[in-house]
């Protein structure tokens, strides 16, 4: 932006300038004052209704609140005036005596330095010692904990609203609403009913923006504060989408996940992202174990190792299936280990699509929010890659031109400006059919449908899925280039999979070896096999089904890559430490093909990671 | 100059507030240099002189009429008065008993608590009379207030210290905590 176009503002007697179209707090900020705020944040619009951050503006006849109001030329702001100050402790006084705000039975709170609660740090930060005005105990506010993951408790609620937005504007689900007026307000569920019950999709949206102690996480409430615990930036392994998280650690344990507002995920993530990782989960396989008389025995490493190269090499024909959720390097010697070592070519995915990637120009989830119209072809998202059916549900929202092209009903349908079957874009124009159905019924072709959308689109993404019809893929290339593509993949790491040769197969041997990592594949049945070797980080029904059992690396201990449903190839770093004898799965391999007398070309992880 | 003459009293608490006073150790010592200790729970005179004392230091919500009483007594009794830790700030944890009623608390309290065997609700004339609990600063004018659960021996220090030398304690930083 041009000098000329800057607005000249001062703010606490320093002369600075200024956007058209900021807020006099954004404006401050980047000036380097900090004006104290509640129910503002930067992430979502604003809404003024704390009035924690009322300032002094020359010429206006009463305190403004600084998040909403827009600066102009030649603005003369006090944020901490006499004035200001007193006003601003009689809000956070106001705040404190409506409902039950004594901390102590707080999940949020902290001291000065290292409170979670917003509330708290600005009452120790004002030097607030007691409630100026009588407390509202005796009432019942009431909890919520009809949520399996989360828990509303209104008694630690300050109507800021963020919760709202943040259901409105981030996740799109619109599920969240004030009821009632003045002293009666509450947050609600849709029309009023148990938040469990409601149309909420347990993304946990709310739970990351709200300032207080209002909503509280059942795995990480009463764990530590930011004092206790570290926060790491890292990537969640739920699904392709791999969403950018920060992850909140304690003692080498996992407390809590929360979107990473900078990644193209934009904060967001699903349930299973968020809350499912956090879990518990079965008992945990730490030493290798071997069938004797019909029983799993524990033993170490060298025996587990010798007996199972002797036992592989007893059969002609050992198959293996991975699964999905492990990195690329893991992947990467398991089917170098059956390459070289086993010489089998019998080797793929337990489960997973990758959709052709060579339709055009890759996209990116950052694309996807901004997009202007959205193609889905052949696909769920709002099933199986979630966050990017919510950022679908936000372009909708934002008169994104949504068309939804499937043989099935999904639930994204209801947002789509217009609807196809996949076969109706699977028809060339030059097919005589074709030709016969726009002159007779006078109905023009899906394709042209989408070509002429996309043409008219100044931003469009078509996300689609696995398994469609040659012709299809045909018509999506003929798309014009504009068009960013992104594919909806299946399996959290397949796209990584793939570009070593491994997809989703039903190989199946004398001998099968399986390698989950801490997948517990539900719809998979388990291959059936003489002899099975599985590698597990924890006890299933596979495991206890196996006859040699390999201790695993869960995917918050490992090292290594992912590739995205974007085609990123993401760098994974352990964000805990494994149990002292378990093994990444790569060194395992290492060591078996050693044992088994054809040590594989690979060295270390590196060697790994530079091969790829 | 004169000892500045301290007394302290105990409402609805769990006596934490004054374990944390005596986690003063030997600041203490400095402490009595200045002032004279008259009457706490902690020691052989368990009321405030009637000739009245400088600092009055109460820890505890009001939940009954006894403790109104040693309020007021208190307040009546000292030219300052200190609300000492959460309960007597902000009424503390007793305040959790106010979300149920009365009957039922002290249902839960004398017949259905798991070790108790025929239990019977105290129902004698001369004891206390229940009340909803509340934070000291609704049954009498307070002077100094001193939250934490329980507040340091460090800001118990600086609010004694600032009272000894005649001026008005301010918590900050550290100081000031709530949980």
């Amino acid at each position: 932006m041009s000098e000329s176009a800057l607005l000249k503002i001062t703010i606490n007697g320093k002369a600075t300038t200024a956007r058209p179209g900021q807020t006099v707090l954004e404006a401050a900020e980047a000036a380097g004052i900090k004006i104290p705020a509640l129910c503002h944040h930067p992430h979502l619009k604003p809404e003024g209704c704390c009035r924690v951050c009322l300032v002094e503006i020359e010429k206006q006849r009463s305190l403004m609140p600084a998040c909403t109001f827009p600066v102009f030329d030649g603005m003369v702001v006090q944020t901490e005036s006499p004035k200001v100050v007193e006003s601003r402790k009689n809000s956070l006084q106001l705040i404190f005596s409506e409902r039950q705000h004594y901390c102590m039975f707080c999940a949020a709170s902290g001291d000065a330095e290292h409170t979670d609660c917003e509330l708290q740090r600005l009452g120790y930060q004002h030097g607030i010692d007691v409630w100026a005005y009588p407390t509202n105990y005796a009432r019942q506010w009431g909890v919520d904990a009809t949520r399996r993951f989360f828990v509303m408790d209104h008694a630690r609620c300050i109507l800021c609203r963020r919760c709202v937005r943040a259901c409105e504007q981030v996740a799109a689900n619109h599920t969240l609403g004030v009821q009632q007026r003045g002293p009666r307000t509450m947050i609600c569920a849709d029309d009023g009913v148990p938040f469990g019950e409601s149309s909420c999709v347990s993304c946990g949206t709310c739970l990351q923006v709200c300032p207080t102690g209002a909503l509280i996480e059942r795995s990480s409430a009463y764990m530590g504060t930011s004092a206790d615990t570290r926060r790491t930036a890292a990537t969640c392994m739920g699904c392709a989408v791999a969403c950018g998280i920060h992850a909140i650690t304690r003692d080498n344990h996992l407390l809590k996940v929360e979107g990473d507002w900078e990644a193209g995920n934009g904060g967001l993530l699903c349930s299973k992202g968020r809350f499912e990782v956090v879990q518990p989960k079965p008992r945990r396989i730490v030493k290798p174990m071997v069938r004797e008389g019909g029983r799993l025995v524990e033993t170490g490493w060298d025996t587990a190792l010798s007996y199972l190269g002797a036992r592989l090499k007893e059969y002609p024909h050992v198959a293996g299936l991975a699964s999905p959720r492990l990195t690329n390097e893991s992947l990467a010697a398991f089917a170098c280990f059956f390459q070289e070592v086993l010489e089998s070519s019998e080797v793929g995915l337990l489960y997973g699509q990758v959709p052709p990637l060579d339709l055009g120009e890759f996209g990116t989830l950052a694309d996807v929010a901004r997009a202007d119209c959205i193609i889905i072809i052949g696909g769920d998202p709002l099933e199986d890659q979630k966050v990017v059916g919510y950022l679908v549900k936000r372009g909708f929202d934002n008169d994104a031109k949504l068309i939804v092209v499937n043989d099935e009903s999904t639930p994204l349908e209801p947002y789509a400006r217009s609807t196809f079957d996949l076969e109706d874009i699977s028809h060339h124009v030059q097919s005589p059919f074709e030709r016969l159905r726009t002159t007779y019924h006078l109905r023009v072709s899906g394709i042209s449908q989408l070509k002429h959308a996309a043409e008219e689109a100044r931003r469009p993404v078509v996300l689609y899925g696995a398994g469609l019809s040659t012709t299809v893929y045909a018509a999506l290339r003929a798309l014009p280039d504009k068009v960013k593509f992104l594919p909806l993949i299946k399996g959290t790491n397949a796209a990584g999979a793939a570009r070593l040769g491994l997809e989703a197969q039903n190989h199946c041997g004398e001998a099968m070896f399986l390698m989950l990592g801490d997948d517990m594949p539900e719809d998979v049945p388990m291959p059936k096999a003489q002899f099975t070797v599985v590698a597990a980080a924890y006890e299933s029904p596979w495991t206890a089904a196996a006859d040699v059992v390999l201790p695993a690396q869960t995917w918050a201990e490992q090292r290594g890559h992912l590739v995205n449903m974007e085609g990123r190839n993401i760098p994974i770093s352990p964000l805990l430490e494994a149990p002292k004898t378990v093994l990444p799965d790569y060194e395992v391999l290492m060591r078996l093909s050693v044992r088994m007398g054809h040590a594989m070309s690979y060295q270390e992880i590196a060697d790994i990671s530079m091969a790829l | 100059m004169a000892k500045v003459t301290v007394a302290s009293d105990w409402l609805a608490g769990c006596a934490g507030c004054h374990m944390s006073l005596l986690d003063m150790d030997e600041r203490l010592v400095a402490i009595l240099e200045h002032a004279s200790l008259h009457a706490t729970p902690i020691t052989d005179l368990k009321h405030p002189p009637e000739e009245g004392v400088t600092v009055g230091i109460l820890e505890g919500c009001v939940n009954n009429s006894a403790g109104e009483e040693v309020a007021r007594r208190m307040r009546a009794r000292c030219k300052v008065l200190v609300a000492l830790g959460d309960c007597a700030v902000f009424g503390g944890v007793p305040t959790m008993r106010n979300a149920a009623c009365r009957q039922a608390a002290l249902k839960r309290a004398y017949l259905e608590t798991e070790s108790t065997a025929e239990g019977r609700i105290p129902s004698d004339p001369e004891l206390a009379v229940m009340q909803d609990a509340r934070p000291l600063n609704q049954v009498v004018d307070v002077d100094v207030y001193l939250p934490g659960c329980p507040p340091s021996a460090d800001a118990i220090f600086h609010v004694l210290a600032e009272l000894a030398a005649g001026r008005k304690p301010v918590l900050t930083g550290k100081l000031l905590d709530w949980h």
